[in-house]
């Protein structure tokens, strides 16, 4: 298991590498977007002092989650799920499907996109200067939105598989990746800003708040036991679909012709 | 080693109306049609064989290959291989086959063939001894050196497909699943290719399935062909066989000269020989009446060229 | 037989056949409705500030009138052929569009405008849910101001359109054509009034996005069509979004040209 996702891992590394594509542009691009990123949170701090209850520094940690999630998104999941599109396309998953590992896991992790290391670089930092400007955090604060942050990730993950999935029955899924990106954007502001309804969408619906505001409120103290289980269930079940989804797929598979 | 009793396997298509009416209309309501792609098939393969699968474009040849692989899970009917059912897709069965196709690949094209094949090792769990020796085996069999630790992407399509088989055989899998494997080859390299297969076969006592569309490689790679036609097959057995049963006719070709040879219509060829072509149950006859007239003649009976074979078997059908 | 009217000629074809290529896939249609929505997230943001006090003298509902003509805006000008010319210059199938007597960024006009009946569907479902959720949002202005919108949309949709052409012609130069697009697009959420209406930026961002092309594509049909500009000041907008698609019309040409000229002397 631990071979195989190193060998993955090697091999995406090592084709990333082989474009060596200039360092600045990477870089340029990868600040800017994170100056995009924080530009409207900036823009509505000029105009109020706390957003739905949420300080600068609070609302910039939602901010820098989210960042660190779409450089996850960015540099894994879109790589991988576009290549899927492809390779079912061109018929080459086939050649990936007889690989006696878990095919799951060979379609999650064939490729690493690292222009978006950058983004992680950055967002991590943000996320610290955030924290540090929050001041003193509980032991149990912290570990819980640390869990909560990984279970928000996998959650994510769960619904970008199921979207993989789909491109089983619809060839063209372009949109649905376009859709995704699109509503985990809601992600970058504090949950609170939205009604009821929003938020229970971009909990249950497309997890990503999960990723960000969740962990966020955690770090605050803001939790209780049924959020933190809530949270972990809905977790759970988009991961455990995803496989279902997956292996479901699998056997209705039609293969590209010929 | 392959069992296939009754399989099937049924598409469903969409069938939409030309036009922007039928474009719309499709919006919220679709037909389908159902496609046999499969029908019913029986066969069995025995260790070591080598055979060959033959049929027009869209006869069901690639669709048995992916439901024998486990990639397609049949709609009706069952098959084992070596003792699995396919479309489990266990650990142990992955290992024990493999699946070339011409038209596709697994090499990563950015990186040297001896990344994938390292990625493989890791993928099959290959104890790393045995990976050396079957590395440098098949690099030497299949002439690999010079090559090996370019980007697949600089490769030329040989050099590209002989690195796809080593990467599909790493694993010294007992039963190949071979699409088209020489497509777009030049014959120099269909050559080493055809020969490096045999021997595998030898070495190994592996189970060998090929399709192809290349009757030349047929006619050197497998002994027993099955032949499939619009999801049915239509012949299994021996390779002389085949000529037999869908043989449009022998052909006599005699050197030399008699008015025997003009009435029963013989045509001059070039190189000073004459050649007729008949149906089978004729060939005792014409040449009873050839050697009646002309006992002194030089005279062979040839079977005709296996493309013209199958032309006539999938022709006779559609007629 | 002039090349305009041989163009015209094909299009009606064209128009069908891309209208139904674009209905065929229709699981489509419920992804493109969702991800109409974002103006209604900027919208529930930007309310939550707004209930306080007025941002740079917009009320509360004003905002929301504001994004909801976002939401319409933004499905009359979209355009993404900045994709499909990056995918069809690359693996080289752009040759047989070349080969054929229809100049490409005519049938990749054809495509975008014969998405709009789509987009239109689209629209439906979400104008009706707002409709029905907040019909104060939805509030049409006068005609001659509604005449000045549909000018200056489809000034805005013809300024997307050659801006994606522009983007998609660099793919013909360099391998990342659409990390700069994206880039592109990453300032152009932000600055042209898609995320926050240009008023809410400080008075010398206002004066360097006045210069800028980003608020042709949106921010200026979407004020005309809420109603916060009118007559005389919405006809000198016209006028700078006229500018624009002239400058990007020059642009886009010049790349186009050469771009194509330097693909068949090297092939794909």
């Amino acid at each position: 298991m631990i071979r195989i996702l190193s060998a993955l891992i090697r091999a995406s590394l090592m084709v990333s590498f082989q474009y060596r594509s200039d360092l600045f542009f990477e870089a340029a691009t990868g600040i800017l977007r994170c100056f995009s990123a924080i530009a409207p949170l900036w823009l509505a701090f000029q105009h109020t002092t706390a957003i739905a209850g949420w300080t600068p520094p609070q609302a910039m940690l939602v901010m820098s989650l989210f960042l660190l999630f779409h450089a996850l998104q960015g540099g894994l999941f879109e790589p991988n799920l576009g290549e899927v599109v492809q390779l079912i396309r061109q018929g080459n998953l086939d050649l990936w499907l007889i690989k006696p590992a878990d095919a799951q896991l060979l379609v999650s992790l064939r490729r690493i996109d690292p222009s978006y290391l950058w983004d992680f670089g950055v967002s991590i930092l943000m996320a610290g200067v955030c924290i540090a400007q929050i001041g003193p955090i509980s032991a149990l604060d912290a570990a819980l939105a640390a869990l909560l942050a990984v279970n928000g990730v996998l959650a994510m993950y769960g619904l970008w598989m199921l979207a993989i999935c789909t491109s089983f029955y619809f060839v063209r899924v372009d949109n649905l990746r376009y859709l995704l990106t699109t509503a985990a954007d809601a992600g970058r502001w504090p949950a609170s800003v939205f009604s009821t309804g929003i938020r229970w969408a971009l909990t249950a619906g497309v997890p990503i708040l999960l990723v960000t505001s969740t962990p966020a409120e955690a770090l605050r103290g803001q939790w209780t036991w049924t959020t933190v289980a809530g949270s972990l269930g809905i977790g759970l079940a988009f991961v455990g679909l995803a496989r279902v989804a997956w292996m479901r797929s699998l056997a209705s598979y039609t293969s590209a012709s010929s | 080693m392959i069992e296939v009793e009754q399989l099937t396997k049924v598409y469903r298509v969409p069938i939409r109306e030309p036009g922007i009416v039928g474009s719309v209309t499709s919006l919220w309501r679709r037909e389908y049609k159902e496609v046999r792609a499969v029908d019913a098939i029986d066969f069995s393969v025995a260790a070591g064989e080598r055979v060959g699968f033959l049929g027009p474009n869209g006869a069901g040849k690639t669709t048995t290959l992916k439901m024998l692989t486990g990639l397609l899970h049949p709609s009706a009917g069952s098959c084992r291989v070596a003792g699995w059912k396919p479309q489990d897709r266990q650990r142990d069965f992955l290992r024990t086959i493999t699946l070339v196709m011409g038209q596709k690949q697994q090499l990563i094209w950015d990186l040297p063939a001896i990344e994938t094949f390292a990625l493989n090792k890791a993928l099959f769990d290959i104890p790393s001894k045995q990976y050396a020796e079957t590395l440098s085996e098949l690099t030497k069999l299949l002439s690999l050196q010079e090559f090996l630790h370019q980007p697949v992407r600089n490769l030329s399509l040989g050099q590209r497909m002989r690195c796809e088989l080593a990467a599909a055989l790493l694993h010294r899998p007992k039963v190949l699943f071979l699409d088209e494997p020489t497509i777009g080859m030049d014959v120099e390299v269909q050559a080493i290719v055809r020969q490096f297969i045999i021997e595998y076969n030898q070495r190994y006592e592996a189970t060998i399935m090929l399709t192809s569309h290349d009757m030349a490689d047929v006619a050197r790679m497998v002994r027993r062909v099955i032949l499939i036609d619009r999801g049915v097959v239509r012949y299994d057995g021996s390779l002389e066989g085949l000529s037999r049963e869908f043989g449009s006719g022998r052909t006599l070709v005699v050197r030399g000269n008699g008015p025997v040879l003009d009435r029963l219509g013989f045509s001059l060829m070039e190189d000073d020989k004459r050649r007729l072509t008949i149906s089978p149950d004729r060939v005792n006859e014409v040449l009873g009446d050839i050697l009646r007239e002309l006992p002194q003649v030089e005279l062979t009976v040839v079977d005709p060229p296996l493309d013209d074979v199958l032309r006539r078997a999938f022709g006779e059908k559609r007629e | 037989m002039s090349s305009l009217w041989r163009h015209l000629k094909a299009t009606p074809a064209m128009f069908r056949v891309s209208l139904a290529d674009t209905v065929a896939y229709r699981a489509e249609l419920a992804i493109w409705v969702l991800t109409a929505t974002l103006p209604l997230v900027m919208l529930a943001l930007w309310e939550t500030i707004a209930a306080g006090a007025p941002i740079a003298g917009m009320t509360k509902i004003e905002v929301s009138r504001y994004f909801a003509a976002a939401l319409i805006v933004r499905q009359l000008t979209g355009a993404w052929i900045v994709w499909e010319m990056n995918f069809e210059i690359r693996n080289g199938s752009l040759s047989a569009k070349l080969l054929k007597p229809l100049h490409p960024i005519w049938v990749w006009a054809v495509w975008t405008v014969s998405a709009m009946p789509f987009r239109m569907i689209v629209l439906t479902p979400l104008l009706a849910l707002l409709a029905w959720a907040r019909p104060e949002l939805l509030t049409l202005p006068a005609a001659p101001d509604l005449a000045l919108f549909a000018v200056s949309v489809t000034l805005a949709l013809a300024l997307a359109f050659l801006v994606q052409t522009a983007f998609g012609s660099l793919a013909f130069f360099m391998d990342r054509s659409i990390g700069m697009f994206s880039l592109w697009f990453g300032l152009w959420s932000f600055l042209s009034g898609y995320i926050a209406p240009t008023a809410f930026f400080p008075s010398w961002a206002q004066n360097i996005l006045y210069y800028l092309p980003f608020r042709a594509t949106l921010s200026i049909p979407v004020e005309i069509l809420s109603g916060r500009l009118h007559g005389g000041l919405a006809w000198q907008e016209i006028g700078i979004q006229c500018v624009w698609v002239c400058v990007f019309g020059i642009i886009a040409r010049t790349l186009w040209n050469t771009g194509v000229a330097r693909y068949e002397a090297f092939g794909s």
